[in-house]
């Protein structure tokens, strides 16, 4: 199978800046590949998912030097701002999401099923009418990705695509990433929201200064994690845990067989459950 | 540095025909570190407004310590309180990092400790570069720093975390950590349980406009079906207490790695 993006020994720089924002860069993702791109800031991620949709150079200036193959039919980005990316000619969220496949030319009953198919997926049904330039942040954030999607990409690259939500919409934007794989559709992730990313990537990449330091399991390649840092914190041994989950895994059981109450039933009464540890 | 109270009074606010603050009343003491909650357009951020005269309520009052916020014009009001928008690029101007973080503390009359926060923040190394060449979430600091360099009596900060990795987070952490031991108030609109569990005693939840409720940050990070109807889950560190059953309802980082030292860990994950 073409791989979607083959990038090796790719170096970009931003125009007029003096040091490399990716060196040396290689990797191949393939369909259904759900990779995220993790980093300290200034490490090139954002970079990176211009470099792999090929907005850049093209659109945003700079050199690229090495080999860089996008197998990919179309490539989607998607912004953290989203109010940088309406297109600024629709008074509808309708016809903002629908803008991208009627560019493309195809037939208005294709461009109007792919619109309202994308605008169901982000759960932003009761937005159509709306006007792009009153909604909040939030609700934005949500129709920029509709219309990314409503373009059909193979590639798909997200910078930051929960910035702006709450988090029950940033865990509903998350949980559409795995059907959207399972779909066939690769998908390029950079975000400091790393745990809820690692919920959802089958690979990581590690960002520093521009060259990818490790590629692999997102268990086994993510820097410590909040949750990560407190079980370090309280003892437990490398590798640190990720999330909640994985550190209460991490945790033996006691002599009576039972290491904590696993329930995700809310605690019977509204306030704190000050019961003692049960060891 | 301390701080001032704050005190708002049955504030009603509108934006054209949406109805954002519908009699709104609640009282901060000085000193006190407390986070604002609320699903999206709950009216957050148009409450935070009013404290700094950026929008004038329609009705009902609101006060600063002994200064009525409507006898006052958004420049007075920088000399009592710091405010960090949501977005850094709607306060950054200047043409360098050290002169954006200086230029608040200088309009104030003052020399704020303008290197001293520029290092608390881990920017120094930024400090000649322009704040548009600065990465986006650094971006968000240098905003911060600027506020920190005012020393004003109370903070207020617009989801002051938002699009910010552990380290930069902890950063934040740790300098409103140090303001509120100085006894500055704080109040900080967040999503970001995290960031309560580690900063606020006392959370306030706005719904549709109205305060929903307020309660000691311990019991409302504890309460999971109060957080779920906000479609908020709780932070890891109650997740991890209520499930473990850690004593004391523990929420900073701190206090519920000290509950689990007696915890024996498997050498490795399954």
């Amino acid at each position: 199978m073409t791989p979607r993006l083959a990038l090796a020994g790719v170096t970009f720089t931003h125009p007029g800046a003096d040091r490399a924002a990716l060196r040396g860069v290689s990797l191949e993702l393939t369909a259904g590949e759900i990779a995220m791109v993790a980093g300290a800031a200034g490490a090139g991620a954002s970079t990176l998912l211009l470099v792999a949709t090929g907005l850049a150079p093209r659109l945003v200036g700079g050199t690229l030097a090495g080999s860089r193959t996008i197998g990919a039919r179309r490539c989607g980005i998607v912004f953290a701002r989203p109010w940088t990316q309406l297109t600024g000619l629709c008074s509808t969220v309708e016809d903002e999401v629908a803008f991208g496949p009627a560019s493309l030319g195809r037939p208005l009953a294709e461009v109007r099923a792919a619109a309202s198919h994308a605008i169901r997926q982000l759960g932003i049904a009761h937005l159509a009418g709306r006007d792009p330039a009153h909604l909040s942040g939030g609700e934005l954030q949500r129709v920029v990705v509709a219309a990314i999607l409503a373009l059909g990409p193979e590639l798909l690259a997200l910078d930051d695509p929960a910035a702006e939500l709450d988090p029950a919409a940033a865990d509903a934007l998350y949980a559409l990433v795995p059907s959207l794989a399972a779909d066939g559709m690769t998908i390029l992730i950079a975000t400091p929201d790393v745990e809820r990313a690692a919920r959802v990537a089958t690979r990581a990449l590690v960002l520093e200064q521009g060259t990818v330091v490790a590629d692999g399991r997102p268990a086994d390649v993510l820097p410590v994690t909040e949750v990560g840092s407190l079980a370090r914190a309280a003892g437990c041994p490398p590798p640190y845990p990720l999330d909640v989950p994985a550190l209460l895994a991490r945790i033996a059981p006691d002599a009576g067989g039972r290491a904590h109450d696993s329930s995700d039933a809310p605690p019977a009464g509204s306030g704190p459950d000050t019961g003692a540890i049960a060891r | 540095m301390s701080g001032w109270d704050l005190r708002i009074e049955d504030v009603r606010y509108a934006y054209a025909e949406v109805e954002a603050l519908r009699g709104v009343s609640l009282a901060i003491r000085s000193g006190e570190s407390v986070a604002l909650v609320g699903k999206n357009g709950a009216g957050k951020t148009t409450l935070t407004r009013l404290l700094v005269a950026l929008i004038r309520p329609a009705a009902g009052h609101v006060a600063v310590g002994d200064w009525d916020v409507a006898l006052r014009r958004p420049d007075e009001m920088a000399r009592r309180i710091g405010y960090v928008f949501q977005h850094a690029d709607q306060q950054l101007f200047a043409r360098s990092v050290r002169e954006d973080v200086a230029f608040g503390t200088r309009r104030l009359g003052r020399h704020g400790p303008v290197d001293a926060v520029l290092e608390e923040l881990s920017l120094a190394s930024y400090a000649d570069v322009h704040p548009y060449d600065v990465p986006a979430p650094l971006r968000k600091l240098v905003a911060l720093a600027g506020v920190l360099a005012m020393e004003p009596g109370v903070f207020v900060l617009d989801e002051p975390t938002a699009g910010l990795d552990r380290s930069q987070r902890e950063l934040v952490v740790a300098a409103l950590r140090r303001r509120s031991a100085l006894g500055v108030t704080v109040l900080a609109v967040s999503h970001d349980l995290g960031f309560v569990a580690e900063t606020a005693e006392r959370v306030l939840v706005m719904e549709s406009g109205r305060l929903a409720a307020d309660r000691p940050a311990r019991e409302f990070l504890y309460d999971a079906r109060a957080l779920a109807a906000l479609g908020l889950r709780p932070p890891a560190t109650a997740e991890i207490g209520r499930v473990l059953k850690l004593p004391d309802a523990p929420i900073r980082s701190e206090e519920v790695a000290a509950a689990m030292r007696g915890v024996r860990w498997k050498q490795n994950p399954e």
